[in-house]
């Protein structure tokens, strides 16, 4: 078990949201949920406000929010609104190359 | 290889993202979009979610708001009516939408002089309250409020309308009505009137009855102050009486108006002050009775209870007059049958005049006081059937009217109780002498029928009579039955009566209260059960001297000189006896007839005194004075008139205007020579008229 443990791969999100807009609230509370619920300790999850750091946008090409992109483990995904479709969004973070 | 796969897996991927992006987009999943130039956030959602929720608003407010809502293009045709306007109307919102409104409204868009399309198309908001079909046929009150719909440019394009069930409003309105109706009915039909005065007593509304009362038309009589039909007999302050108030007191008070005529109106009035919401009175609301038929009544009733006592008294006055008539017929009786006696033998004059003289003088003495008592008696009578026109009353003798009240019930009294009379001499006091004999005689019956009949011996009625101060004070005591206690308070209530029914009207003490409380007295009441009882009557004293001193002080004497009498009197006994009784000092002519009289003096004869009965039938003395006024006017100034007191109004009238004697039957000898004496003097001097 404890081995089976250390060999799962760590999940890494990022979540550009809009401020507190409905949607983004949704997408944060929506993450965070599947992420506690499914991988518990395995991963890192980091929400960015283009609010306040408007210039982040820029380097993953970000055009809409929500957007939560999947880093790691690859391969990379990213997923376009609020999250509410759960069942989708687990299954697009499950998937895994390595 | 790789870099093609690769590449290609990295273009299926970018393709599957924009698919994902358009799709969010569409069902409202983002938030803002990121312009790639400025990375600045454009924020999409708020104004998205912000006219989403508008929308939701408004669709809200039309699907649940009371009122049907409906809107038609400018062909009026229905393009959208809400879910309350189909149900009002009994019909699905889509059965009715694309149909004409003609369909469902035909009275409120087509009815001549309704608010129709053109009406709209200029512009004009309309509202109006109309009956409405449902699709059932039944009628529906429907307030319908149209505007018209103007698109950017201001071009009409449609109507906006909306419809409230105004059928609860209606009934409700129609109740209002009626009860409105009810209320005005009352108000108008009611027989007393009704004014309302505000806060300086100036009339604001009245009902047709009070301004008829007083003679005005309802509308003239608006805003007049209530002072101005104040007359000078109302109690001082009425006016003012009618606003005088406290908050929820009542005032009942009695006064006379004078109506637009100048006639008085008697009217009791109830009024009730009004109040505004800080407690001032801002006027007052009366309830105004005529009660001048009333008033007529009463005074009628008046006289009725008297016209009752002296009935209940015929009897025993009757028995008074049967003992002195019967000693009168008797004694004459006796003189005649001695004259007749000594008639035959007239041979002897001597004899004869010596019997006579020793037989008649006793008898005849008797028959002349056997008469004078009928006299009083009838005089007393004459005292209680006055007309009731003599209230106004002048100073009397309270002694006077004491006796005649006692003689009148002195056949009460006698077999009941012995009568003590303890009288002072007072002033006159200021009252009309039937009324006042009226309160003694009803006093004086009461105290004989609370004692027994039987002992009179044992009881006793005690009558007072004095002067304290500027009052005169009449007590009327007896040892009777008494009255209890619980009965006292009563005894001045009207119909108030102890007696059995058929004796006594319950009438008697309520009217005595009120004729001593009109002459400013009062008449109280003291009773122990058992003892007896005292009336006490307080009458304020005249400041007259007494008016009717006694006249017809006979000259004795006389001129010695014969005078011309002419005697008119239909009555033929009267006729012979004055033609006896004169013919001895003066010359008579006797007439049973003033057209004979007018006629003798139409031919020229003169007499120094036309002595003349009142009431005759045919001619009455009247109608000769005034006839003899026009042929001999010199003899009409010599007319002295003779009355039995059976008097008209017209008889009375004449009396209280002319300035001729008249004696009261039945007079005396000397009161008519008296008078007789006095125009042969008037007469011009040697020997007399022609």
């Amino acid at each position: 078990m404890v081995t089976a443990r250390r060999a799962e791969p760590r999940l890494h999100l990022r979540l550009y949201i809009a401020g507190n807009a409905p949607n983004s609230l949704l997408a944060v509370a929506n993450a965070k949920s599947l992420c506690e619920e499914h991988f518990a300790e395995r991963h890192v999850l980091e929400i960015v406000d283009l609010l306040e750091q408007p210039l982040r946008a820029l380097a993953d090409a970000i055009i809409v929010t929500p957007t939560l992109l999947k880093l790691a483990p690859l391969p990379a995904y990213r997923v376009i609104g609020n999250l509410n479709d759960r069942k989708q969004v687990l299954l697009t973070l499950s998937t895994n190359d390595e | 290889m790789s870099s093609e796969l690769l590449s290609s897996g990295a273009l299926e991927r970018r393709l599957a993202e924009a698919d994902a992006t358009i799709a969010a987009l569409l069902s409202g999943q983002i938030d803002a979009v990121i312009d790639p130039r400025t990375s600045t956030p454009l924020l999409l959602s708020a104004a998205q979610s912000a006219l989403r929720e508008s929308e939701e608003r408004y669709r809200h407010i039309v699907e649940t708001t009371h009122e049907g809502i409906w809107t038609l293009d400018a062909d009026t045709v229905v393009t959208f009516v809400n879910q309350r306007l189909a149900d009002l109307m009994g019909y699905a919102p889509d059965e009715m939408v694309g149909q004409s409104v003609f369909e469902f409204f035909p009275e409120f868009f087509s009815a001549p002089g309704a608010p129709g399309v053109p009406h709209l198309q200029r512009g004009h908001a309309e509202e109006e309250a109309v009956a409405v079909s449902r699709r059932d046929g039944s009628k529906m009150w429907a307030l319908i409020k149209t505007r018209p719909i103007c698109d950017t440019n201001g071009k009409y394009v449609g109507i906006l309308a909306m419809m409230t069930d105004w059928t609860r409003h209606r009934d409700a309105e129609e109740a209002l009505r009626r009860n409105e109706e009810q209320y005005r009915q009352i108000v108008e039909t009611t027989t007393d009137g009704i004014v309302k005065v505000d806060a300086s007593a100036c009339i604001v509304f009245t009902n047709r009855r009070f301004a008829e009362m007083l003679g005005y038309e309802p509308n003239d009589i608006i805003g007049m102050h209530i002072s101005e039909f104040s007359s000078e007999d109302a109690p001082p302050g009425a006016p003012a009486a009618l606003l005088s108030h406290r908050p929820g007191e009542k005032n009942a008070f009695d006064t006379s108006y004078r109506r637009c005529d100048g006639t008085l109106v008697s009217v009791n009035i109830a009024s009730v002050g009004l109040f505004d919401e800080g407690g001032l009175c801002c006027g007052s609301l009366a309830v105004v009775r005529d009660v001048t038929n009333q008033r007529r009544l009463q005074s009628q009733l008046m006289v009725s209870d008297r016209m009752a006592s002296v009935g209940t008294l015929a009897a025993g006055v009757a028995h008074e007059i049967n003992n002195p008539l019967t000693a009168l017929i008797g004694n004459l009786e006796y003189i005649n049958e001695c004259m007749a006696s000594t008639a035959g033998d007239l041979k002897d004059v001597y004899a004869t005049g010596r019997s006579m003289r020793a037989t008649i003088p006793e008898p005849l003495q008797d028959a002349i006081e056997a008469a004078q008592r009928i006299r009083f008696i009838v005089h007393d009578l004459k005292m209680f059937s006055r007309a009731p026109v003599d209230v106004k009353g002048s100073a009397v003798d309270v002694i006077a009217i004491m006796e005649s009240s006692l003689r009148m019930a002195w056949n009460e009294i006698r077999h009941r109780a012995q009568l003590v009379k303890e009288f002072s001499p007072v002033a006159f006091v200021d009252a009309s002498e039937a009324r006042l004999g009226q309160v003694f005689l009803n006093l004086i019956m009461n105290a004989a029928q609370a004692i027994p009949e039987g002992h009179a011996d044992e009881n006793h009625i005690r009558v007072g009579i004095e002067q304290t101060g500027a009052r005169v004070t009449i007590a009327v005591h007896d040892t009777g039955a008494g009255i209890p206690p619980e009965n006292i308070g009563r005894v001045f209530d009207a119909f108030f009566t102890t007696k059995a029914v058929g004796i006594g009207t319950g009438l008697g003490l309520a009217i005595c209260h009120r004729i001593v409380t009109d002459i400013g007295g009062e008449l109280t009441v003291e009773s122990l059960e058992g003892r007896g009882t005292t009336f006490c009557v307080s009458l304020p004293a005249s400041e007259c001297l007494a008016l009717d001193a006694p006249t017809g002080v006979a000259l004795r004497g006389g001129t010695g000189r014969r005078g011309r009498v002419l005697i008119v009197d239909d009555e033929e006994i009267l006729l012979r006896l004055l033609s006896r009784s004169l013919a001895s000092d003066h010359d008579v002519v006797a007439l049973s007839s003033g057209k004979d009289a007018l006629a003798l003096c139409a031919k020229g004869e003169r007499f120094d005194m036309i002595l003349c009965d009142l009431m005759m039938p045919e001619m009455t003395g009247m109608d000769l004075c005034s006839e003899l006024a026009r042929v001999a006017p010199e003899q009409a100034d010599r007319m002295v008139f003779m009355t039995g007191g059976a008097f008209t109004a017209r008889a009375r009238a004449f009396l209280d205007a002319s300035e001729h004697p008249c004696v009261e039957k039945p007079f005396e000898r000397a009161t008519v020579l008296a008078i007789l004496e006095r125009h042969i003097l008037r007469s011009p001097s040697g020997d007399g008229p022609a």
